[in-house]
């Protein structure tokens, strides 16, 4: 069910070159990332490898693989244009589940349902705030049943 | 041979795993059907509660979703134009224009027909290589391991629909995450940062960041599509004697291209799929049809999809090597059980070894049997909108990743590697090779350390031991084939853009 945003929230026209150096700049940047922090670990012998032997050639091959990618990718191509980003969904997603990863522990797996739910629903704007309070009830009373009465998943409905 | 499956029937026909043989199906089939939803999706959420059964009731359950999601993605895919799975991509081309002429009834029904020879081809396949595969695998040392797995990782990214170049990099960036947490050989602590990650990365925050997070964030906000209403007319859903005639042959010739990439590691489903339908579209004597409503371009993929579904379980249990993404949970859920996958399994477990295979037998005949008359049910959910289901996804998304190390840590990388996968796609990277690197990089960095150590640090010994040195050949020639059909498109490109 993934179609693209009728309504694109970032305009799409982002500077061309910029767009066309993102794939391969992501790429290399992982790959430099990796080499910084694997400099010290240690390479060992071809007969005794030590730790940092396929750390770094995997950091090497993937600034080559960058630098390959971006080369390419730097002929105009007509099909390279970028999505706009969906930030509804990045938001409100984030932010649902970092609410029940920080209430989890403290508050209780029901609290932390209904707190995951109710926030994803703000996700999408058709939604008003009664529905969403009854509707993220009924989910936390759903998976309260599924996870902790069929499951039995070891974890704590609510705080003590 | 026949006397071993006869006793994996035996394990299945108990009560207490023909349940999970039929929820495993009955749950794929359902979401193969939903759009959105993945057979990589419903199996790490079940993954966790797999905990609470024993080994081969886990297997024989994730198995089950993983065939029945290839049954379930053809329905939508004929009824609505929308692909359940990525298999079933193919099976829109023909099978929606015949929804359209009022013949949907006849297009599911050669699909689930088709998919039913082709899987037990597939199952019949599966028993035939077991044995012999086993015996070839007892002989695998850690270069044949090492080989195997390099083998994979370039099948993977040079066979396929996306960019070679992008498809290694994604298989690179998996090696990489693979590589975080304790040395297996040293016990040297690498890429660590917090005493979370000792271990490593879960492979079920990332699959579920990558392939369940990722697609939220994309849908959660849009507009359902109008839903045309769904027409499934129940008349005419047996085919002619002639029609009949004419879907022999694809469905044949489909389940052996699936077989065949099913049980090479590193492509799957969607690749054989793919295959198949180029495959008919190039033998065909009526290649004009295709895309009107052909009945030998549903009737191939989804033979081929569905046989390479179960050959894929040829290189997971014989040789502990996932073929791709799902199988690489397969390995997984193994694992959290207590089972080590590889030569020594269909010794060691033998009721579990034969019990899973032939509980494939059993599947594929309850799916041929529940296919048409639960039609109507999967309409029906159909027109459930997105916005009623992802909160719930997320709630089983978290639980799902939280209780499997009982890690706030888990959850929250969860959504890291979800907003990684959403941006990865925004800029043209398919997530799927990140995470086959993820499963097949500590195999193949343990193996070839191991190899060197034995042999002094001598590279030629992947060349002239037998076993690896005909997979280095395979991986050769895969790249040389490759390599020359790439030039010869772009040959053929170039002459057809200058006026001669």
């Amino acid at each position: 069910m993934s179609h693209p945003d009728p309504i694109p929230t970032m305009p799409r026209s982002v500077p061309g070159l910029f767009q066309r150096v993102l794939g391969g700049g992501l790429v290399l940047t992982l790959g430099a990332v990796m080499l910084v922090i694997a400099r010290d670990y240690p390479m060992g012998r071809l007969y005794d490898m030590g730790p940092g032997f396929v750390p770094v050639w995997t950091g090497v091959a993937l600034c080559l693989m960058g630098l390959a990618i971006l080369i390419a990718d730097l002929r105009p191509q007509p099909d390279l244009a970028m999505p706009g980003l969906h930030w509804r969904g990045l938001i409100f997603v984030s932010a649902s589940i970092l609410a029940f990863a920080g209430l989890i522990q403290p508050a209780g797996l029901v609290p932390a349902m209904f707190a995951a739910v109710a926030i994803s629903k703000f996700g999408d704007s058709t939604n008003r705030v009664l529905p969403i309070l009854i509707y993220a009830a009924l989910a936390a009373l759903g998976g309260w049943a599924l996870f902790l009465v069929a499951l039995e998943l070891p974890i704590r409905a609510f705080w003590r | 041979m026949l006397e071993q499956f006869m006793m994996g029937l035996g394990v299945v026909m108990q009560p207490s795993v023909l349940v999970y043989a039929l929820a495993g199906v009955v749950i794929g089939q359902l979401i193969g059907v939903l759009p959105g939803i993945g057979a990589i999706t419903a199996i790490s959420l079940l993954l966790p509660i797999t905990f609470h059964l024993d080994a081969t009731s886990s297997i024989i359950l994730l198995a089950g979703i993983y065939y029945g999601s290839q049954y379930g993605g053809s329905i939508a895919s004929i009824l609505l134009n929308l692909p359940g799975t990525p298999s079933s991509v193919v099976t829109c081309l023909e099978g929606y224009p015949m929804a359209q002429k009022g013949r949907a009834g006849l297009a599911l029904f050669i699909a689930a027909f088709s998919s039913f020879i082709g899987g037990m081809i597939g199952v019949a396949l599966v028993v035939a290589a077991a044995i012999p595969m086993a015996s070839i695998a007892l002989r695998f040392g850690a270069a044949e391991y090492a080989m195997l797995v390099v083998l994979g990782l370039i099948a993977a990214s040079l066979i396929g629909t996306g960019s070679q170049l992008r498809s290694f990099a994604m298989v690179l960036v998996g090696i990489a995450l693979g590589l975080v947490g304790a040395d297996t050989t040293t016990g040297f602590y690498r890429f660590v940062g917090m005493p979370e990650l000792a271990d490593g990365i879960s492979l079920v925050s990332l699959a579920m960041g990558l392939f369940g997070v990722s697609e939220i964030i994309r849908s959660v906000n849009s507009e359902a599509p109008r839903q045309t209403k769904i027409a499934v007319s129940m008349r005419d859903i047996l085919p002619t004697r002639a029609e009949f005639k004419e879907i022999t042959g694809p469905i044949l010739r489909g389940a052996g291209i699936g077989s065949f990439f099913g049980a090479l590691p590193g492509t799957g489903a969607a690749i054989a799929s793919f295959m198949a339908y180029a495959v008919e579209k190039r033998v065909s004597r009526r290649p004009g049809e295709f895309g009107t409503g052909h009945l030998p371009g549903i009737a191939a993929p989804e033979s081929s999809n569905n046989a390479a579904a179960q050959t894929s379980f040829i290189p997971t249990l014989t040789l502990g090597v996932p073929g791709d993404a799902v199988m690489a949970l397969m390995i997984g859920a193994l694992v959290l059980n207590g089972v080590i996958p590889g030569p020594r399994l269909m010794v060691d477990q033998p009721t579990l070894f034969w019990g899973v295979i032939a509980s494939f037998f059993i599947g594929n005949l309850i799916l041929l049997l529940i296919n048409i008359p639960l039609i109507r049910l999967w309409v029906l959910l159909l027109r459930i909108p997105y916005r009623k289901l992802y909160p719930v996804i997320i709630i089983m998304i978290c639980v799902g990743v939280y209780s499997h190390r009982t890690s706030v840590v888990d959850v929250v990388l969860t959504l890291g590697f979800g907003i990684l996968g959403y941006l990865l796609k925004n800029v043209r990277f398919e997530p799927a090779p990140i995470l086959l690197g993820f499963v097949l990089g500590p195999l193949f960095e343990e193996n070839f350390r191991r190899a060197m150590l034995l042999n002094g640090g001598d590279f030629t010994v992947f060349a002239t031991r037998p076993i690896s040195g005909t997979l280095l050949a395979c991986t050769v020639a895969l790249l040389v084939y490759s390599l020359a059909s790439g030039l010869a498109a772009r040959r053929r490109a170039r002459r057809a853009a200058t006026p001669s």
